[in-house]
């Protein structure tokens, strides 16, 4: 075919083509089919608020949602499942059934419901490649519906919370990941030794988990311990996204960006920290006096000793130092 | 279920046998039940049914309001109440019956990939036909729905019901679907279960699972159902290998009860054609 086909999806980083699972899914299965893609990441423009991510467009056809964008690929003669039996390709159908019923939700809450995460990489991450003034509302609004998604699909009624459907979505999840490590087994792929398209869904779906990183990750610990699941992420990075990440053109500004997200991490934390000091202060007893007196009149801690607020500052703008002139 | 309502179930379920007194509530079957529940009530008798536990049926206007996570069926076994089939095949298993010990792990991880998959397309195409598919919610659901309650209760909580599952829709990507794209991915799914069984008389050969359960138990609601048209049906009249399949469940485990006193238990419908 040689209608040219574009692709737009969310960009590269962490090792990654791109960080988004659905974009990854995509990529994925057009390296394995040998599709080509013009790569349009819709980083830093509009899109990222108007535009549906994966979509591609190939003479004014836009195709959306993964599903789809393969099944548009293979009738244009780009089948990785060629070789697949009729059985493989039911199988196929029901792993990608489990992926999305089993592990999805608990991916979603990883990275857009779990405050620590959210705070300190989602959050930075999106708003660092939207445009102003998206980057004040663009994540948000991506963690509600992955927040509503979740209640909506794994909620169990109208009136409920977050904290009921987080042991169930976990424990459901590991056990998804453990049904996948026991189907892969020793073997490289899922069928054999060239990848398909349980492979590509595979792929988009644990990678981010896999090369992540997470302030906070029992998912990821969890798939850390299935070493084979582990080794096929890496083998499909080196095998097909091998030369420095082809589905990132802006490799050079992802090295000056990691140093930005690094930064604002830091201080993420470091603020965090802050605001954990002060509340300790501001519930403890005051131990740090030496005459400790019942009474209210006295000066209060803070204005008397701000010293550990101020030990952290000072490191802050050290780091902070270090981090620009590296 | 929670984590420690699964310990619970696990540590302490286990001692006591399986009472006689056992019973599963379903909405009224002649005028309530709609299609999604009905199948997946339908799926945990069949289960029940193949590991020999006995169960009475019983019919409730409130079964949803009984339920403790609001879907139906449930069951209710000594003290405890579960419901769904997931769950009720985590509580069997405690007291020491299953039915997919003989399976080795990969076959445990197809079992349960085919069940999600089941989940994943029929249920939801069952869901999306009954409460987005204007001419079945006007005719059917609508009326079975509310035929419980009287007004304005009725028309409130058929509306809640409604909003909360075009949400549900609306979030999972199936919101912009045509009926004909719904129906569509019902034979998709029809044809990936009918190239796994191949002709086997059982998904995993000669011993049902619960993956034969809730298969069972969805398509053959389907296919004795009546609803405004019968193209549902027709997407799995097309496959001979998964007709023959019903038959053999109705046949092994239905029909020999059929004289009992739990007769409301089979699964034949007043209005429905013969299978085949």
């Amino acid at each position: 075919m040689a209608a040219p086909m574009e692709l737009s999806c969310w960009g590269g980083d962490w090792g990654l083509p791109s960080v988004h699972t659905d974009s990854l899914v995509v990529l994925a299965y057009a390296k394995f089919a040998g599709a080509k893609l013009t790569i349009e990441p819709v980083d830093w423009t509009w899109k990222t608020l108007t535009g549906t991510v994966p979509s591609l467009h190939c003479e004014g056809i836009m195709v959306t949602e993964p599903v789809q964008i393969l099944n548009f690929l293979r009738k244009g003669r780009h089948n990785a499942d060629y070789e697949l039996t009729a059985k493989q390709g039911a199988d196929t159908m029901a792993y990608i059934a489990l992926l999305q019923e089993k592990l999805q939700p608990a991916l979603l809450h990883t990275f857009w419901v779990d405050a620590e995460n959210y705070a300190n990489l989602t959050r930075p991450w999106f708003a660092s490649r939207s445009p102003f003034p998206l980057n004040f509302f663009l994540p948000s609004r991506l963690a509600s519906a992955a927040l509503s998604r979740i209640l909506l699909t794994k909620g169990e009624s109208p009136l409920h919370s977050i904290t009921d459907v987080e042991a169930k979505i976990y424990s459901e999840a590991k056990e998804c990941l453990n049904l996948l490590s026991y189907r892969l087994g020793s073997s490289q792929y899922f069928f054999g030794s060239t990848p398909a398209s349980l492979d590509a869904f595979v792929f988009g779906y644990i990678a981010p988990l896999h090369k992540a990183i997470l302030p906070s990750g029992q998912l990821q610990q969890h798939l850390k311990q299935l070493s084979n699941l582990c080794q096929f992420c890496d083998a499909v990075l080196n095998n097909y996204f091998g030369d420095g990440a082809p589905g990132s053109p802006t490799a050079s500004q992802d090295s000056v960006d990691a140093n930005l997200q690094k930064l604002t991490q830091l201080v993420n934390k470091e603020s965090n920290l802050i605001e954990k000091m002060d509340d300790n202060l501001r519930s403890s007893p005051r131990r740090a006096d030496p005459k400790p007196s019942p009474l209210p009149e006295r000066g209060t801690p803070h204005q008397r000793d701000p010293t550990p607020q101020q030990i952290l500052l000072t490191r802050v703008f050290q780091e902070v130092n270090i981090c620009t002139t590296s | 279920m929670s984590l420690a309502a699964e310990a619970y179930v696990s540590q302490i379920a286990a001692a006591d046998p399986w009472p006689e007194n056992a019973t599963l509530y379903q909405p009224l079957k002649e005028d309530q039940i709609l299609l999604s529940d009905c199948a997946s009530s339908l799926a945990v008798q069949a289960y029940l049914r193949m590991c020999r536990l006995p169960v009475r049926v019983r019919c409730r206007p409130n079964a949803e309001y009984m339920s403790p996570s609001g879907k139906v069926p449930f069951i209710h076994v000594g003290n405890q109440v579960v419901s769904e089939l997931g769950p009720i095949v985590q509580f069997t298993k405690a007291k020491g019956h299953s039915l997919s010990d003989g399976l080795d792990e990969v076959q445990r991880a197809e079992m349960k990939a085919y069940m999600e998959l089941v989940n994943n397309m029929l249920l939801t195409a069952e869901l999306y036909i009954q409460w987005c598919d204007e001419n079945t919610v006007a005719e059917i659901t609508w009326p079975r729905y509310s035929s419980p309650y009287s007004w304005p209760l009725n028309h409130i909580l058929a509306y809640q019901k409604q909003w909360e599952v075009k949400r549900k829709m609306a979030a999972i990507g199936w919101a912009g679907k045509s009926l004909a794209q719904v129906y569509e991915d019902v034979s998709q799914c029809c044809q990936a279960l009918s190239q796994r069984l191949g002709t086997q008389p059982y998904f995993f050969n000669k011993q049902p699972t619960e993956l034969d359960a809730l298969v069972f138990g969805h398509l053959f609601t389907i296919l004795t159902t009546q609803l405004t048209s019968n193209e549902l049906s027709e997407k799995i009249r097309t496959y001979g290998n998964l007709l023959s399949f019903c038959r053999r469940v109705e046949q092994n485990f239905f029909e020999e009860h059929g004289g009992d006193s739990d007769a409301g238990a089979s699964p034949r419908f007043p209005k429905s054609p013969s299978l085949i």
